[in-house]
């Protein structure tokens, strides 16, 4: 019994390894025409807050923000996703005027910046910008940072700033002409891995119980 | 002949009207926009002045009524009351209400100055006061000096006030370990 327990804390203890932890990211799903977009995580300023880091900031922080965007449609939707910034509203524009905030996707080898400006702006988001393509399940991430400069004075603290962003999607049915859908997620991954920890839990227990009717067969044999 | 000629129309007619249905299949598509508000807030720093008399009490708002040799209980601590950590001055600023006379050298204080560092004017707590952390006394007993305070104090209201500043620890380095160089210390 004691074997088995250890057995099974080991278990654990890997998958708690080798499971995805859950970082603080903003996250825009696209669930469809019907339910549209969900804006996660939220925050107790704004429901639709996709800027958990960016609180309580100081003098001096460099903070980053990462943002994922997923297409959550139907399997033989894929979407054009865009982004464009509405800017500061205007209690917040004096505020936001003082940070300095840039934007781009995280693909490798791409540096360019959607938008390097003052966070009041609107600048390089003034217009649509186009994301990328996303089949069913896939996803692009946004880098977004905040820089505070270290002369921000004492008249902007405990400040609230706010800033709008608009995302739209251009819904398409795939034919059979697109490329097969990227592999984006990792959830079937992680899947597979807990499946096969509770293929291996199941496996021990039979293998434990064959044992031990091997073994009560023996004694009644004796 | 004529009946050729028809079909053929027919038949790019057909054809047409196939491609219509098709090139509309490919542009036709839906477009949702969805609207995030994004929060920006900047942060503070806050302290709270602890005064309390060795019974752990609050020191009385009003006063207390000395006469010259006493040794008045005054426990002096800031505590950090912001998410953020910060460095620390204090100074203490001594009046009377009295033209004629000086509230200088009226008090001896036992201040802790391994942790306390005179400059300037000021205190400097040497350390970081992390948030929701509380600094050991600044002092803790006040001594009424006897050769100072004679008969022309009696009626008179002497006042010891304990005034502080706060700055930022965070990114905001200081030169070898003294915090009165860190930058940003209020104007006085």
């Amino acid at each position: 019994m004691k074997r088995s327990i250890s057995l099974i804390i080991a278990l654990m203890l890997l998958l708690s390894f080798v499971l995805p932890t859950q970082a603080a990211g903003g996250k825009v799903t696209y669930h469809g025409q019907a339910n549209g977009f969900v804006f996660a995580p939220g925050t107790d300023y704004s429901l639709t807050d996709l800027f958990p880091n960016f609180k309580s900031v100081m003098p001096g922080d460099s903070l980053t923000q990462t943002i994922t965007v997923k297409n959550d449609a139907a399997k033989n939707i894929k979407v054009k996703i865009y982004l464009r910034s509405l800017g500061a509203d205007a209690d917040s524009a004096d505020f936001l005027s003082k940070l300095h905030l840039t934007v781009k996707t995280s693909e490798k080898n791409k540096m360019a910046y959607m938008f390097d400006a003052a966070a009041d702006q609107t600048a390089g988001l003034t217009d649509w910008v186009y994301l990328g393509t996303l089949y069913s399940g896939g996803t692009v991430n946004l880098d977004v940072t905040l820089d505070v400069p270290v002369e921000l004075g004492n008249e902007y603290s405990d400040r609230i700033g706010y800033i709008d962003w608009e995302f739209m999607v251009e819904e398409f049915e795939t034919d059979p002409t697109d490329p097969f859908p990227p592999q984006t997620g990792d959830d079937g991954f992680w899947w597979i891995v807990v499946c096969a920890a509770c293929a291996v839990i199941v496996i021990f227990f039979i293998f434990r119980r064959k044992r031990e009717k091997e073994e009560e067969k023996v004694n009644f044999a004796q | 002949m004529l009946g050729k000629i028809k079909l053929k129309i027919m038949t790019i007619a057909l054809i047409a009207v196939i491609l219509t249905f098709f090139s509309q299949g490919t542009l036709a598509y839906y477009s949702t926009v969805g609207n995030a508000t994004n929060v920006v807030t900047s942060g503070s720093i806050r302290f709270i002045i602890h005064e309390k008399t060795d019974q752990g009490t609050d020191f009385p708002k009003e006063g207390v009524y000395i006469i010259p040799g006493d040794i008045v209980s005054k426990r002096v601590s800031i505590e950090n009351d912001c998410a953020h950590p910060f460095y620390l001055r204090v100074k203490i600023v001594y009046g009377i209400d009295s033209k004629e006379l000086s509230a200088e050298d009226c008090f001896k204080l036992n201040i802790n100055e391994e942790l306390w560092e005179f400059h300037d004017g000021w205190y400097y707590y040497t350390g970081i006061v992390k948030p929701g952390e509380t600094t050991p006394n600044v002092f803790s007993h006040v001594e009424i000096v006897g050769s100072k305070v004679d008969n022309s104090y009696i009626g008179k209201t002497l006042t010891l006030s304990v005034i502080a500043h706060a700055v930022q620890s965070e990114n905001n380095p200081i030169t070898d370990n003294n915090t009165y160089t860190a930058s940003g210390w209020p104007k006085e």
